[in-house]
């Protein structure tokens, strides 16, 4: 069986897009054909089961139950790639616990790849967050995911701010995430359908559907450009755990 | 079967032919195809809508409602032709868009053929859209407008590459005629027994071209 991947989307901010970072990593999976399980840790109603509810389960990851479902299952489950999207306040504490678990320890010793999505967002509280959630990085791929989403800047402005968040951390690899159509996002949305979905015109149960051309348009060029960080940073190869594949921020 | 054609008339530059074109071309259509839907995005310019208010509609693509209005009627294959009367402040957000969202792609995927007539001119932001709309669309969908009237016989090097549509100058007093709201190009065909007048020749020859590009359609 091949090795197991976690891929932790998270922020201890809200309202950062973590879950649409974690729909675009399912699709991509999907449009990979890398078979894929995901947890929604925003019990009980769980945003991203809404656009992925074959492969979603919805978790209370604060409780040992649903820790046992997600960690105690990845040897044996056939999808070796995990992804938990981890709701807004949660990343630090459930860090906490996977260290505490020994989690961690096994990542660093290579039985399972652990990738984290660091979603930012543009405050000084949220890039505070990327200290703290650092010091659980050892072993871990660590990107910090600047989502632009919601037509944000993260201080580029000022360099020295911009410096000492971004390039302090080693090992960091920093992903953008470009702005989609406002329009567009919403009727996405209100479809409850992956994005992949949406662009090929499809309904929740592959019905043929009929969204705007134009928005399904805004959609494919969107994720054309966010998968292509994907692949830029072979997040295939990663969960693979390909020799390729290196780690995020190898020179 | 044959495609359903999309033609955008275009330039970056005012006063350069647009509307007369897009009038020539929407009652050509009328008249070859007994059907024919014409948008005029060019609000601020002599308007489309006011030579032609029964089969013009307006568009505005200053917004992503009005985008989705616009586009979403253009890339259905109902054998309707459609014209666009593009006005040279929408261009760069007309293509962008286009470019962004896949048309020509789409359009071909869908048997909706986008036809370009770029109303050419010296100037260099001309140029530089020209050399645009030819990473966008194929040539054999993308003419030039030689417009005797703005170019005077001289069609830049770089214009002179790909299809051209020569529109021959008119004499003021026939240009001032047909300038008039309530003027028709095929009521005067129609009205108008003496085929040898310099006006029915004009006509005719820019319908014959009108023609020969909804010839090609058969080809793409």
């Amino acid at each position: 069986m091949a090795k197991p991947a976690v891929i932790v989307v998270g922020a201890d901010k809200g309202g950062v897009g973590k879950t649409t970072v974690s729909r675009t990593v399912l699709d991509y999976f999907s449009a990979n054909n890398v078979a894929t399980r995901a947890f929604d840790t925003e019990a009980p109603r769980g945003t991203l089961k809404r656009f992925h509810p074959d492969i979603t389960e919805i978790v209370d990851m604060t409780t040992t139950s649903d820790q046992m479902k997600i960690f105690d299952t990845l040897n044996t489950v056939a999808p070796s790639v995990t992804v938990i999207d981890v709701r807004a306040g949660l990343l630090s504490p459930a860090l906490a616990s996977l260290r505490d678990i020994g989690f961690l320890d096994a990542a660093k010793s290579g039985q399972i790849t652990f990738a984290v999505f660091h979603i930012l967002g543009p405050s000084i509280a949220s890039l505070d967050e990327i200290a703290e959630t650092a010091g659980f990085m050892d072993g871990a791929k660590y990107f910090l995911v600047k989502n632009f989403i919601n037509n944000t800047s993260f201080f580029e402005w000022d360099q020295a701010t911009y410096n000492s968040y971004f390039h302090k951390i080693k090992g960091a690899t920093e992903i953008t995430i470009p702005k989609l159509n406002e329009m567009a996002y919403e009727q996405v949305e209100v479809s409850s359908v992956p994005f992949l979905k949406f662009v090929a015109n499809k309904g929740p149960h592959d019905e043929a559907a009929n969204y705007s051309f134009v928005l399904r348009g805004y959609v494919r060029h969107w994720l054309a450009n966010v998968w292509s960080e994907f692949d830029r940073i072979k997040l295939t190869d990663i969960v693979h755990d390909k020799p390729s594949a290196r780690t995020p921020g190898e020179q | 079967m044959s495609r359903t054609p999309v033609y955008i008339i275009c330039s970056t530059r005012p006063q350069v032919g647009k509307t007369l074109m897009a009038r020539l071309l929407t009652e050509f259509l009328k008249l070859q195809r007994g059907d024919v839907v014409a948008f005029d995005v060019s609000l601020k310019e002599p308007s489309l809508l006011d030579f032609l208010p029964r089969l013009t509609e307006t568009a505005d693509i200053n917004d992503t409602f009005g985008k989705m209005a616009l586009m979403d009627r253009l890339i259905v294959h109902d054998e309707t032709a459609k014209v666009i009367d593009l006005g040279y402040h929408a261009f760069d957000e007309f293509f962008q868009m286009t470019a962004e969202i896949g048309f020509a792609k789409e359009a071909a995927r869908r048997g909706v053929a986008p036809i370009v007539l770029f109303m050419g001119d010296s100037d260099r932001a001309s140029l530089r859209a020209y050399e645009m709309l030819q990473q966008q669309y194929p040539q054999r969908a993308l003419y030039v407008v030689d417009n005797e009237q703005v170019l005077r016989g001289e069609v830049p090097r770089a214009l002179g590459q790909g299809k051209m549509l020569h529109v021959a100058a008119l004499p003021p007093f026939l240009k001032t005629y047909i300038d008039r709201l309530n003027f028709s190009f095929t009521g005067y065909l129609r009205s108008e027994h003496d085929s040898s007048t310099e006006l029915h020749q004009w006509i005719r020859r820019n319908y014959f071209a009108f023609r020969e590009i909804e010839l090609g359609l058969l080809l793409m």
